[in-house]
């Protein structure tokens, strides 16, 4: 299916669904309201037949260009119809785990996560491995028929909605670094799983601590080769910052829009404001070009690298300067103000310092930028 | 109707514009030059593929070639020639430079080097009717020369008052709207060969430069710098690559501010990478700077033209959704 028919039909059916497909949740909604509705609209694109376009035929899907993906969750994104950061848990994972699981294992645990019956989450970093992943303890030993996880994960996002959980563990000596790494796809009632929320300075509980304890994980749970688990998470970036950045951008597109429209009726016409909006909107329209191009990249079976680092530059630049205009050009009301909007742009503004942390900070995405696309050589 | 050019052949003809660009003396030298080269030709048959590679070519030489007079001349349906030469607007601005008062036509507007020799230019006028374009004896407009901020003087600012009658109507079809997009779709290609100049000879010289027993480019404060001026211009350039497919006016006003803008902060990094040997006269960088300054004022600037996308924007009260998957 081309693209643009896929859109024309699509945006059809989300308007002739509007009623059952818009948040039911009053204000900002509750976590559980919000994976609620998640997995609603996600099982009724599924059932529609619309949100199996994009995958492969062995895990539920009906094929086609990952570009109709993309295409679904611009759309739910600027319909503002689903929680977005949920909304980008399969976009990370599963294109990664249809790469590396064995397929029978993926043929039978993808469709449920695709159908939104299930959720999935990340455990890749921990307390004393952020930037720094490589150096990650978290220990798996090999036992009979499979392993033994020992180790604690953190910034681990919906893992108390989530079944599975895609891994990176210690299998080499402790010093062997990227080398010895292994990638496993981890039940998360497995015994010995524990949990403990971390609420973040937005007023949510986003992600938690994770401890593992003793944790058994058969051998058909592993994704890649031992010690292969490197070449598993550098397979997810790209994935992470072509389908899931454009989603994002599209987030982002909506939320300028609701700040033109707030400035303009507020009577705000000084070129001032005209100024700081056209600066913030050139950027987002920057990125979305950018990302639009490494799109048509992807789904032309490229492979795609280091210069997504450009993408995911761009694309926090965007975010964060965005959310300071909205604080500039609306006066006091994330400050002060309680109503909805109040609380969305509050919301906003501070998660969007976030995004120059998560995904690799800003300071690693230039270093990759100087290293590989500039080759300015080894670092001092 | 445009035709499409493959990617060698576009590269043959990067590099056999840059060769001549470099190679000429002056402005006339090198219009002449890219004239020899088929440049006006290309400019009909495929308009956007040629301007991208022409004005790429022109950043990156830091020539002073007049091949703006060309691309609205060809916007505007007039006539492209080396005797004829373009009235731009003044700078940081996109209206036309003619106002018609009465018996009068006050011109405020720049002139490109093309201006010296050429026997006619065309003049767009703000009437009541929208804007109208016309063309003028040239000598009507050329002052005295004023020496500027640019040792290249690749453009000069003319004010002026002419007398309505010498406006004589030309048959040509195309919009002021059209020409300004043409213009700053080709000028944010200029500044971004200009930055990428720039980022070159700031990332040769981190690597050639040691200071405390290692090349400077392996300081992390000097990576970031020219990391940052990369991930602008690659934004921009991606702005200004889509305005081949898209032409839509605000598309190409946004890839022109977004061009001046990286090519701003690509400048102010390259400066301070450079260091000593970037603030002397022996390094061409200041050419390169000095150019820059100027080619951003005109058809609107990185400071103008997101005024004008805001207030726009704010009349409408929401944000179109430029760019397509």
């Amino acid at each position: 299916m081309d693209p643009e028919t896929f859109r024309r039909d699509l945006g059809a059916w989300l308007d002739d669904n509007a009623n059952d497909l818009t948040p039911p949740y009053e204000g900002i909604g509750s976590m559980d309201a919000h994976m609620a509705h998640y997995s609603h609209v996600k099982r009724a694109l599924f059932d529609s037949g619309f949100g199996r376009y994009g995958w492969p035929e062995s895990v539920g899907g009906l094929g086609g260009s990952p570009l109709l993906r993309a295409i679904i969750g611009e759309e739910i994104n600027f319909r503002d119809l689903a929680d977005p950061n949920a909304w980008t848990m399969i976009e990370v994972l599963a294109p990664t785990v249809i790469d590396f699981a064995p397929p029978e294992l993926s043929a039978r645990l993808v469709p449920p996560f695709l159908r939104g019956d299930e959720m999935w989450c990340q455990g890749f970093s921990e307390p004393d491995a952020g930037s720094d992943l490589a150096s990650l303890s978290c220990r798996a030993a090999e036992t009979d028929g499979g392993w033994v996880v020992n180790g604690q994960k953190i910034w681990t996002s919906f893992i108390e909605y989530s079944q599975r959980c895609v891994l990176l563990v210690r299998t080499g000596q402790p010093e062997s670094a990227h080398r010895g790494i292994t990638a496993l796809l981890v039940d998360i009632d497995s015994p010995g799983i524990s949990y403990s929320p971390i609420e973040t300075m937005h007023g949510r509980r986003d992600f938690a601590e994770v401890h593992f304890d003793d944790v058994f994980v058969p051998s058909d749970r592993l994704l890649g080769e031992v010690n292969g688990g490197w070449r598993v998470a550098m397979d997810i970036l790209p994935y992470e910052r072509s389908t899931t950045f454009w989603h994002r951008g599209a987030l982002l597109h909506r939320r300028f829009s609701d700040l033109v429209a707030q400035v303009s009726a507020a009577g705000n016409r000084g070129d001032a404001a005209a100024k700081a909006l056209g600066q913030a909107f050139q950027w987002i329209v920057a990125f979305r070009s950018r990302s639009r191009d490494t799109q048509h990249q992807l789904a032309a079976g490229e492979q795609l690298g280091v210069e997504t680092s450009v993408d995911k530059i761009l694309i926090t630049s965007a975010e964060q300067q965005l959310f300071e205009t909205a604080r500039d050009l609306l006066p006091g009301v994330m400050e002060f103000d309680d109503d909805l909007a109040a609380a969305l742009w509050r919301n906003d503004y501070l998660y969007s310092k976030a995004a120059t942390i998560y995904g690799g900070t800003a300071e690693i995405q230039r270093n990759i930028v100087a290293r590989r696309l500039l080759d300015l050589g080894p670092e001092s | 109707m445009s035709q499409f050019i493959d990617a060698d052949d576009l590269a043959l003809l990067a590099s056999s514009f840059e060769a001549a660009m470099a190679d000429a003396p002056g402005p006339s030298e090198a219009d002449q030059a890219m004239y020899d080269l088929g440049w006006a030709e290309l400019l009909a048959s495929a308009p956007g593929q040629g301007t991208a590679t022409a004005f790429s070519a022109l950043g990156a030489t830091g020539s002073a070639a007049s091949l703006l007079d060309d691309v609205v001349a060809n916007a505007l349906g007039a006539e492209t020639a080396l005797e004829s030469c373009c009235v731009f607007p003044a700078p940081h601005k996109a209206d036309a430079p003619g106002h018609l008062h009465g018996d009068t036509v006050i011109v405020d507007g720049m002139l490109s080097a093309r201006a010296e020799a050429a026997v006619t230019a065309v003049l767009g006028v703000g009437t009541e009717n929208g804007v109208g374009h016309f063309a003028v004896d040239a000598g009507l407009l050329y002052g005295p020369a004023v020496n500027g901020i640019d040792p290249g003087r690749a453009y000069r600012r003319v004010v002026v008052e002419i007398p309505a009658g010498a406006l004589e109507p030309t048959a040509s079809e195309g919009s002021w709207e059209s020409a300004v997009a043409g213009a700053r779709v080709a000028l944010a290609h200029q500044l971004l060969g200009g930055a990428r100049w720039m980022l070159g000879e700031a990332r040769q010289h981190a690597i050639d430069r040691a200071q405390f027993g290692r090349p400077v480019a392996s300081f992390q404060a000097i990576r970031h710098k020219l990391a940052d001026s990369l991930v602008q211009i690659e934004g921009a350039a991606s702005v200004a690559g889509a305005c081949l497919h898209d032409s839509d006016p605000m598309l190409a006003a946004l890839a022109k501010s977004l061009a001046g803008q990286a090519a701003r902060t690509t400048a102010t990094h390259a400066q301070q990478v450079l260091a000593g040997i970037g603030f002397t006269a022996e390094h061409r960088f200041h050419l390169w700077l000095k150019r820059m300054l100027v080619v951003d004022t005109l058809f609107g600037s990185a400071s103008s033209i997101p005024v004008e996308i805001g207030q726009h924007l704010l009349s409408e009260g929401t944000a179109p959704r430029l760019i397509q998957l």
